[in-house]
């Protein structure tokens, strides 16, 4: 089966110009990233401020274009923009403020606002917008306002005027960067139950180490380049490298890591704080 | 303080006006305003406030909330009502310097502050009774025989929709926006006005920055969203006139007969 998003050497860049409009510099936002995405998987694109990874993402979704380099998303190319919006229905994006993507004052109308640019009848309108709203758990607010709603509210109302849309994949751009915990964590167990039950492909783009515990795969970028790649487990084992990548690894992965410096065998696959207490534990009952 | 302006704000409901098409609704609010300049006598307010009470009660939006939306124009309602009470010609009642007391001044004083406040909160009654959704069909619908002409009528009701949208964002940056240069010292409540009109720079400038982000970062998920403008487009709440919308405009032309008879006959 194809791959639902194929990137070739797909490089960026930005021209900075002055007030008469010459080019005075360049800016490789991407360098040369390819990466494959197949249907189905929860893929996370980890990396610091500056990395490239939302460049990255405003690429799959056909906001930007590809300075040189291919990219397909659900076999269609992006560049030539007349099947821009074939892309945008296959691809939906969930952005960092809730408040800047909301586009009506009642969360139904917002959830139905992208069925309704697509064209799709009034009575499936209705429809869709029930059940994406039940499916992110906010349909007891739907005649609310979402100025009266948390940010992680209006983040999983973001999300069900995507899912109305019924796209194959959707990306979440930062999304979680402005929330507080409890929020981010509703938001991204939202969106991996969606990717299991619903068999949409994921992509969460973000810097926060603990929200990538639960995917397939993770990409890590740095200055345009995609860096690493591998299991959750591969890249945390790394730790000493995500440091270097500018990176904050979880808390637990970092104690581990330093008592490995110092000489206690702990194993190097060691995600959370559960499975570093079990850890600890087994070598104490050893001893 | 800032968080008290009430104009373009939603109230939620599901009263009889909430219900009312709001092609029903946009017309009623023009007419009610051109209404307000149809007659002479203060008498006519009589008849126009009733009407204005009789639309609350069935909306059910409390009247605080509608009296809310008058304190940002109270400056502009004293001023008004100053100058007309104090500068009308006519039999002086009495008299400082320039200032002219006169009978006629009290009358058009009464006259004018009582217009103003009716048509304030008459067309605060459409915006909060009516979603900006809705509000932004009916303006489509409406203009709709100008896009023959080649008028973005689709484009513009879109943008004064989200306009109405981001008011309460807006108002809330610009609240956090004046704390945190009050915290560094900045004084937006004394000296003259030309010295708190050069005070309100440091508040202009971020706000400005910001709003232009915000446009911007909306456009980007107003796109990815597969936004193309008006073709195309199907609508989740299809504009349809009930049997209820017709009584309503029934209603009204009851109201505008009232309203003649009255101003024609009782000459207060």
């Amino acid at each position: 089966m194809q791959p639902i998003i194929d990137a070739k050497d797909l490089v960026h860049e930005y021209s900075q110009r002055d007030e008469e409009g010459n080019v005075t510099g360049i800016n490789r936002a991407l360098d040369g990233v390819s990466l494959q995405v197949e249907e189905g998987d929860f893929i996370a694109v980890l990396g610091a401020n500056g990395s490239g990874k939302s460049t990255f993402a405003k690429h799959l979704n056909a906001l930007l274009t590809p300075t040189e380099g291919t990219l397909y998303v659900g076999g269609m190319e992006c560049g030539d923009h007349t099947k821009d919006l074939d892309i945008r229905k296959t691809v939906g994006m969930v952005f960092q403020n809730p408040d800047n993507q909301i586009i009506s004052n009642v969360v139904e109308e917002d959830v139905g606002f992208g069925p309704e640019n697509i064209g799709v009848p009034t009575a499936e309108i209705w429809q869709r917008m029930e059940d994406a709203l039940k499916n992110v758990g906010m349909y007891a607010y739907r005649k609310n306002s979402p100025n009266k709603l948390s940010g992680g509210q209006k983040q999983r109302v973001a999300i069900a005027g995507i899912l109305a849309m019924k796209p194959k994949c959707i990306i979440l751009d930062e999304s979680t960067a402005m929330l507080d915990p409890g929020g981010r964590k509703a938001v991204i167990d939202t969106i991996s139950r969606i990717n299991r039950e619903e068999k949409i492909t994921v992509i969460v783009i973000t810097h926060y180490m603990e929200e990538v515990t639960g995917a397939d795969h993770v990409y890590v970028m740095d200055s345009g380049k995609v860096v690493m790649e591998g299991s959750p487990r591969e890249i945390f084992a790394r730790s000493h490298e995500l440091e270097e990548h500018r990176l904050a690894v979880p808390e637990a992965v970092k104690v581990a890591m330093l008592l490995r410096d110092q000489g206690i065998p702990l194993p190097e696959d060691i995600l959370d704080q559960e499975e570093l207490v079990d850890a600890v534990e087994n070598l104490w009952i050893q001893r | 303080m800032i968080r008290d302006i009430t104009i373009g704000q939603y109230y939620q409901g599901e009263s009889l006006i909430h219900k009312l098409d709001p092609r029903l609704k946009v017309v009623g609010v023009l007419v009610y305003l051109i209404s307000l300049f149809c007659f002479r006598y203060v008498i006519g307010f009589l008849v126009a406030g009733l009407f204005f009470v009789l639309v609350l009660k069935l909306s059910k939006v409390p009247f605080r909330y509608v009296i809310k939306g008058l304190k940002p124009i109270l400056f502009l309602l004293v001023f008004t009502a100053a100058l007309n009470l104090l500068w009308t010609p006519g039999e002086t009642i009495w008299r400082f310097g320039i200032l002219n007391l006169t009978k006629e001044g009290i009358y058009k004083c009464i006259f004018m502050a009582l217009r103003l406040i009716l048509l304030i909160i008459g067309s605060s009654l459409l915006t909060l009774t009516t979603t900006p959704n809705q509000l932004t069909d009916a303006m489509e619908y409406l203009l709709g025989p100008f896009k023959r002409f080649g008028a973005p009528v689709h484009e513009v009701a879109m943008m004064m929709s989200i306009a109405l949208r981001f008011i309460p964002i807006l108002l809330e940056e610009t609240d956090k926006i004046m704390k945190a240069q009050m915290s560094r010292g900045a004084d937006f409540e004394s000296g003259n006005l030309m010295h708190r009109l050069r005070n309100m720079i440091p508040l202009l400038v971020p706000l400005f920055v910001s709003a232009t982000r915000r446009a911007n970062e909306l456009a980007y998920a107003m796109d990815a969203r597969c936004y193309n403008g008006g073709a195309g487009r199907t609508k989740m709440k299809p504009l349809k006139y009930h049997s209820r919308d017709y009584k309503g405009y029934g209603v009204l032309v009851v109201y505008l007969v009232l309203l003649i008879v009255v101003t024609r006959t009782v000459a207060i």
